[in-house]
C-alpha cells in the first residue's frame, strides 16, 4: 500500500468514495426517497401580497422587469366579474412574473454575497427559535431555490429564514439604499445599484394641512412611478391630473416633476425573494430524515 | 521499520552543489513563475481581505461601486487565496519536489507553460466573474459555473469546467513521474502528493456539480460541507504535509524520525479526514446519525495529527537550534505548532456543546485564518524562502526583511486569532441571551477594529517579503548555499 496504484485506488478513490457515500449520498437518498424537490412553479404558486405591492409602488420598474401587463392589482379588478378571462389572465401573469422574480432574486442574493452575512437555518439551540422562528426542518429546504443550498456559515446579520412579510417593502428599499438610515450603526453594505434614476411625479401637501400641522409647505410626496425621461413623466402627470376628480382641483395644481429613484429589476427581484423567504411551507413528510 | 530503510533522503545531504543537481531535472523557470504569481495573488487577496475588514468598521471606501462592493470582494479574498495563492505555490513546489523525489522529469515542459497560462487566466476570470456578480453559492467554490444557478443557461465563462480540466492536466504532469515508479515503494511525500492530486479532481467535480444541479437543501448542505472540508483536508493538507516530509529532512539533513508513524499519519488522514465534512453544518436538519459520525471522526483526526507532529519533532531532535538559525525551518515548525492548535481547537468546537455558542460567529473565520494562513501559508512562505535564492542564484537582498516579515505576520496572526475567538464567544453568548441584533453588532466592533489592525500587520509583513523577493531576483549577488545549511560543519 505504499506503491503508486495502492495509493491511487485505496486512498485516492476508496476513502473518498466511502466518505461521499456515507455523508453525501446517504442523506440525499433519505430525502429524495421521502419527498422529491419542490419545483420553482410550485414555489411561485401563491403570489404574495408583498409582490403585488411592488407593482403599485414601482410600476415602471416592475413593467421593465417583468412585462406582466395583464397582471392586475386589486383596484383594477374592481367590477371584473368572477371567472372573467381577465382574472384568469391576470392570475397567470402574476405567477409568471413571480416565478421570474424569485429566480432572479435568488441569483442576486447569491451574486451579491448576502449569504456570507446571513444564514437561512434556525438551530434548535441558543434560543434561536424564540428569536427567529420555528427550528428548520429539511422539507422546508427541499426546493429548487435551495440548490445550491443557502444555509450560510456566518451570521453578521440576522437569520433570514422567516424574513418574508416581517417588514414592509418600503423598509427594505430604504435599507438597501442606505442601511444606516433604518439601522444606525449597521455594517451591512449599501446596494445602490438596486435602484434606477429617472423622473417622478410628486405632489406638494395641501397648504391648509401644512399650516394647521406646522409642516413645511414645500413638503411633497411621490406618486408611484419612476420614468426614464422627463417626457414620459409629463405624460404620467397629465394622466394623474386627469384622474383627479373635479372637486379636488387644488390637488392638480400641486403636481410637479422631479428627479426620482426607484427599484430596478435587480432590486425588485431580490426584494420579492426576501419577502418570499419562509412564506412557503411544505407539508411535513412521514418518516423523513 | 527503522530509519535505515527509508529510500529518501539518505543521499540528499551528500550532493555537492544543489544548483548543479537541479539543473536539468527541474524546470526552474516554472517553479519561479508559479511562485511569483502565487505571491502576487497572496498580496491581492490580502489587500481585498483588508478592504473587507474596513467595511466592518463602517469605513469602506468604495461603497457606491457595484463591482467593488465589500460583499463581492469577499469572494475574491477567499478564492484568490485558494486558487491563486495556494494552488500556484503548491504546483510550483511540486515542480521542484516531484522530479527530485522520483529522479524523473515531469510529463512535459511545454504542458507546464500551458498549465501556467491557463491557470492564471482561470484565476483572473474567476475574480472578474465574481466582481461582476456571477458567483456560485458554494463556500470556497464560488468560482462561476458559467450557468445561471441551478439551470443550464450560460451566462459567463464556465470556470468550473476549466478548473476541472486544469486539475486533470496537473495530474497528467505530476502523476506521470510518480507513476513511473510503479511497483516500487514510494517515499511518504509521494503518497501525499499522489493522493492529493487525485482527491483534488474528485473533490472539485463533486462540489461544483451536485449541490448545483441535483441536491437541494439539507442533502446539498451535506455535500457542500464535504466539499469545503475535502478541499482543505484532501488537497491543501496532503500537499502541505507531503512537501513538509520532503523539505524538512532536506533542510535539517536528517531522515524522518519514524517511518511507521508516517504510515499511520497518512492512512488515518485518508480515512478520517473526508468523513468530517458534515461538521460544517451541525445542529441542522441533516440526519443526526450523519452529524454524530462527523463529530466523532473530527475528534479522531486529532489523534492522527498528534502522530504526525510527534514524528516531525522527533526528526528535529538534537537540531533545535535550527529554529533560531534557519528561517524556513522556523516557518515550518511554527506552522506545525499552529496546526496542532487548530486541530485541537477543532476537536473541541465540533462538540455540539461548543457548536451551540460558536457556530455562525467570528470564531469560525478565526479558525479559518489560523489554519489557512498560520499553517499552509506559513509552510509555503518557508518553502519559497528556502528556494528563492536557489532559483534566482542571488543572495537575499535583505535577510533582515525576512525576519521582519516573520514577526509581523506571526504576531499579527496570533492577535487576529485570539481576537476573533473572543469575538465569537461574545457573539454566541449574546445570541443565547436574546440581545437585540444591533447590540450584538455593536459589541463586535472593538474586535473588528483589532482585526483590521492585525490584518494590517500581516499585510505589511507580506508586502515587505514580496518586495524582498522582487529585489533579490533583480539584484545579482552570488548566493552561497552553504550559509543556509544546518550543521554544515558536522556533515
Ligand atoms: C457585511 C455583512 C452583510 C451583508 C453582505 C449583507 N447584510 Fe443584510 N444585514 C447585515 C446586518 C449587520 C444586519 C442587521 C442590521 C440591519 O438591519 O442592517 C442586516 C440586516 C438585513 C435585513 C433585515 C433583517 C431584519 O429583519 O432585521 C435584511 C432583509 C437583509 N439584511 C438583507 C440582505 C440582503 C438581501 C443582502 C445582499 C444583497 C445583505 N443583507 C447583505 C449584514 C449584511
Ligand atoms: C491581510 C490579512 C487578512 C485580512 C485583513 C483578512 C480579512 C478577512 C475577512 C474580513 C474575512 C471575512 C470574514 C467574515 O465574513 O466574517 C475573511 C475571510 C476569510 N479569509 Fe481572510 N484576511 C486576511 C488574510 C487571509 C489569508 C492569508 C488567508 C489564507 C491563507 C485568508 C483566508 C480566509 C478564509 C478561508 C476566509 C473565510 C472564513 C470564513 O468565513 O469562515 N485570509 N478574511
Amino acid at each position: 500500500m505504499d506503491r503508486f496504484l495502492g495509493i491511487v485506488l485505496v486512498a485516492g478513490l476508496g476513502c473518498f468514495v466511502l466518505a461521499f457515500v456515507l455523508s453525501g449520498l446517504y442523506p440525499w437518498m433519505l430525502n429524495e426517497g421521502s419527498a422529491p424537490e419542490a419545483t420553482l412553479d410550485e414555489l411561485a404558486e401563491d403570489v404574495s401580497v408583498e409582490f403585488k405591492d411592488l407593482k403599485e409602488r414601482w410600476p415602471e420598474g416592475f413593467r421593465q422587469a417583468y412585462g406582466a401587463e395583464e397582471a392586475l392589482n386589486l383596484q383594477e379588478l374592481v367590477g371584473v366579474p368572477e371567472g372573467d378571462a381577465r382574472r384568469t389572465a391576470s392570475d397567470a401573469a402574476w405567477r409568471t412574473a413571480y416565478r421570474k422574480a424569485l429566480q432572479d432574486g435568488r441569483d442576486a442574493y447569491v451574486g451579491e454575497g448576502c449569504w456570507h452575512c446571513h444564514s437561512q437555518y434556525v438551530r434548535p439551540v441558543a434560543n434561536e427559535d424564540t428569536r427567529f422562528g420555528p427550528v428548520s426542518r429539511w422539507e422546508q429546504d427541499n426546493n429548487a431555490l435551495q440548490r445550491p443550498v443557502l444555509w450560510g456559515t456566518r451570521r453578521v446579520g440576522p437569520d433570514l429564514t422567516y424574513e418574508g412579510t416581517l417588514r414592509s417593502n418600503d423598509w427594505h428599499a430604504a435599507h438597501f439604499w442606505d442601511p444606516r438610515v433604518v439601522s444606525p450603526g449597521t455594517v451591512m453594505p449599501a446596494y445602490r445599484w438596486f435602484f434606477r434614476d429617472g423622473f417622478q411625479v410628486r405632489r406638494r401637501i395641501d397648504p391648509d394641512i401644512a399650516s394647521r400641522t406646522g409642516l413645511d409647505p414645500q413638503t411633497s410626496y411621490p406618486v408611484p412611478g419612476v420614468y426614464d425621461t422627463r417626457a414620459e413623466a409629463e405624460q404620467a402627470m397629465a394622466r394623474v391630473a386627469a384622474e383627479t376628480p373635479e372637486n379636488l382641483a387644488g390637488e392638480r395644481e400641486r403636481l410637479f416633476i422631479e428627479e426620482g429613484r426607484g427599484l430596478n429589476d435587480r432590486g425588485l427581484s431580490i426584494l420579492a425573494y426576501i419577502q418570499w423567504l419562509g412564506t412557503w411551507q411544505p407539508q411535513p413528510v412521514e418518516g423523513g430524515a | 521499520m527503522t530509519t535505515a530503510d527509508v529510500p529518501f533522503p539518505a543521499g540528499a545531504a551528500d550532493r555537492p552543489d544543489e544548483r548543479a543537481a537541479t539543473g536539468e531535472l527541474v524546470h526552474k523557470a516554472l517553479v519561479k513563475w508559479h511562485f511569483t504569481l502565487g505571491v502576487f495573488f497572496m498580496m491581492t487577496s490580502m489587500t481585498a481581505g483588508f478592504l473587507v475588514s474596513l467595511n466592518f468598521l463602517g469605513a469602506y471606501p468604495f461603497e457606491d461601486i457595484p463591482w467593488l462592493s465589500a460583499s463581492r470582494l469577499r469572494f475574491l479574498h477567499t478564492n484568490e487565496i485558494a486558487y491563486g495563492f495556494l494552488v500556484n505555490c503548491f504546483v510550483g513546489a511540486m515542480y521542484y519536489a516531484v522530479p527530485r523525489l522520483t529522479g524523473r522529469p515531469v510529463f512535459s515542459k511545454g504542458l507546464g507553460w500551458i498549465i501556467f497560462f491557463v491557470w492564471q487566466f482561470i484565476v483572473l476570470a474567476t475574480s472578474v466573474g465574481q466582481l461582476l456578480g456571477f458567483a456560485q453559492a458554494v463556500e470556497w467554490g464560488e468560482t462561476p459555473t458559467g450557468f445561471r444557478p441551478g439551470t443550464f443557461e450560460l451566462n459567463y465563462i464556465p470556470i468550473d469546467a476549466l478548473i476541472a480540466v486544469g486539475a486533470l492536466l496537473v495530474a497528467l504532469q505530476f502523476l506521470t513521474p510518480l507513476a513511473r515508479s510503479l511497483g516500487k515503494r514510494m517515499y511518504v511525500t509521494g503518497w501525499y502528493l499522489t493522493a492529493g492530486i487525485v482527491w483534488l479532481i474528485l473533490t472539485y467535480v463533486m462540489g461544483n456539480t451536485l449541490p448545483e444541479w441535483t441536491m437541494p437543501g439539507a442533502s446539498g448542505a451535506a455535500t457542500v460541507g464535504l466539499f469545503i472540508h475535502d478541499l482543505v483536508g484532501l488537497f491543501v493538507t496532503p500537499m502541505g504535509w507531503g512537501l513538509m516530509y520532503f523539505f524538512v529532512p532536506i533542510i535539517l539533513r536528517a531522515p524522518v524520525w519514524s517511518h511507521a508513524l508516517s504510515v499511520i499519519g497518512f492512512w488515518a488522514l485518508a480515512f478520517f479526514y473526508p468523513l468530517n465534512g458534515v461538521h460544517h453544518f451541525l445542529l441542522s436538519s441533516i440526519p443526526m446519525s450523519v452529524q454524530y459520525g462527523a463529530v466523532i471522526s473530527t475528534m479522531a483526526v486529532e489523534i492522527v495529527v498528534t502522530t504526525v507532529i510527534v514524528n516531525f519533532f522527533g526528526t528535529m531532535w538534537g537540531r533545535g537550534h535550527a529554529l533560531r538559525s534557519n528561517l524556513p525551518i522556523r516557518w515550518f515548525y511554527t506552522g506545525m505548532i499552529l496546526y496542532f492548535i487548530t486541530c485541537l481547537q477543532c476537536a473541541f468546537h465540533t462538540s455540539l456543546t461548543l457548536q451551540k455558542t460558536i457556530h455562525f460567529t467570528d470564531w469560525v473565520p478565526g479558525h479559518a485564518h489560523l489554519v489557512m494562513l498560520g499553517v499552509f501559508a506559513f509552510w509555503i512562505i518557508g518553502i519559497i524562502t528556502w528556494l528563492w535564492p536557489r532559483l534566482t542564484g542571488n543572495e537575499w537582498y535583505s535577510r533582515r526583511l525576512n525576519h521582519w516579515q516573520y514577526w509581523l505576520t506571526m504576531l499579527g496572526l496570533l492577535i487576529m486569532f485570539t481576537d476573533l475567538l473572543a469575538a465569537g464567544v461574545v457573539h454566541g453568548w449574546m445570541l443565547d441571551a436574546l440581545a437585540p441584533w444591533m447590540d450584538i453588532v455593536d459589541a463586535m466592533k472593538p474586535f473588528w477594529h483589532v482585526r483590521t489592525f492585525s490584518g494590517g500587520m500581516i499585510l505589511l509583513g507580506t508586502a515587505l517579503w514580496s518586495w524582498n523577493l522582487w529585489k533579490t531576483a533583480r539584484t545579482p549577488k552570488p548566493y552561497d548555499y552553504r550559509v543556509d545549511l544546518v550543521d554544515a560543519e558536522a556533515a
